[in-house]
């Protein structure tokens, strides 16, 4: 999927319906340096996040972010393809 | 973005839940639908597609990354805001009333470059989409523009709808959760750097870490939020005297302050 500086995908691994790893299958950030270092910083944040927004039973996360948009989104779209959302 | 819109792409979860992302305004919004379990999904995704039209339309008139959006040519003084499509003199004027009630701090005319409403737009589109989803047969509506969220309705039964809001000293994770809410929207400085611009000084500057605002209507939740974070905890104050507005601040040791009516939950 595409997000503000490149373009983004997820890998979810799930037991039966309960998510046990998020990790990004792949990222293309078109080698903006500027974009590469939020890269390293925020999607490890990020992956912790989707994990954490599952337990705490929440419909949805207000941040000021907008990689993790990309990540939520590319992340909702493997969880529609495992069909456990 | 240019080109026809696309056909909503819906992932149904569950017997009535309708996801929808779209991309638009240099982000991703997403759309939560929940409907009557009668409700045929043809149903929920022509009210996807008005909400996504009025989501592209926003983003085609008020887009400063668009050279020739009516706002950039606006913002370069080619054309006078009578030029312009009437919804830009609708925001304008939504804009000038919150700078009045933010006491100056949200101010779209000292942004070097001219006027800019985009600390506006982006709550205001949200509200309108949300507006399109309006129908009997919803029960309940969540759009999440990259982190400011607008929502009606709830979980079935009326239960409301839970917001986590994000740790600005880690990103991952979720510092609290807000619910009840019907609009939210969050601005901070690891957001874009430090995009914050300070109206009196003309410097980029935040005080806090993280600024939410909760409130009737997402523009003006997203344009305080905004505020908070370049005021600080005198902020706190600005936003509790308007009527149906509450903030919350983490500061940058880390503390959270919130005004009295604030939704958030016992943790």
């Amino acid at each position: 999927m595409n997000y503000s500086w490149g373009v983004l995908s997820v890998s979810v691994t799930a037991t039966g319906r309960t998510i046990t790893k998020v990790g990004i299958a792949s990222i293309d950030d078109g080698g903006n340096p500027r974009s590469q270092s939020i890269d390293q910083q925020s999607i490890p944040m990020l992956e912790q996040q989707a994990m954490q927004a599952q337990s705490a039973n929440i419909q949805g996360v207000s941040g000021a972010s907008y990689t993790s948009t990309g990540f939520q989104q590319s992340l909702q779209s493997a969880l529609g393809k495992l069909n456990i959302q | 973005m240019t080109g026809p819109a696309p056909a909503p792409t819906i992932s149904p979860k569950g017997p009535a839940h309708f996801l929808h992302r779209f991309d638009v305004m240099g982000t991703v919004v997403t759309i939560d639908v929940w409907g009557e379990p009668s409700t045929p999904t043809s149903r929920i995704s022509s009210l996807l597609e008005r909400a996504c039209l009025s989501l592209r339309d926003a983003d085609d008139v008020f887009s400063t990354w668009k050279v020739d959006s009516p706002v950039s040519r606006l913002r370069r003084g080619e054309i006078t805001v009578s030029m312009t499509p009437p919804e830009v003199a609708e925001v304008l004027d939504l804009c000038s009333a919150a700078r009045e009630l933010s006491d100056g701090w949200f101010d779209p005319w000292a942004l070097p470059g001219g006027v800019d409403p985009t600390g506006y737009v982006k709550g205001w589109a949200a509200q309108r989409a949300l507006a399109e989803l309006e129908d009997p047969s919803v029960t309940g509506v969540i759009v999440n523009a990259a982190g400011d969220i607008a929502c009606s309705g709830g979980l079935g039964r009326s239960e409301p709808f839970r917001f986590g809001i994000v740790n600005p000293f880690a990103t991952g994770e979720v510092l609290c959760v807000v619910h009840g809410a019907t609009a939210l929207a969050t601005s901070g400085i690891y957001e874009r750097g430090l995009h914050l611009v300070d109206p009196h000084t003309g410097s980029t500057a935040a005080k806090v870490a993280s600024a939410s605002v909760t409130g009737p209507d997402l523009g003006l939740a997203d344009a305080l939020a905004t505020a908070v974070a370049v005021a600080g905890e005198e902020g706190l104050t600005v936003v509790d005297a308007i009527e149906g507005y509450d903030a919350m601040i983490v500061t940058l040791d880390g503390a959270m302050r919130w005004t009295a009516g604030f939704p958030i939950e016992a943790r």
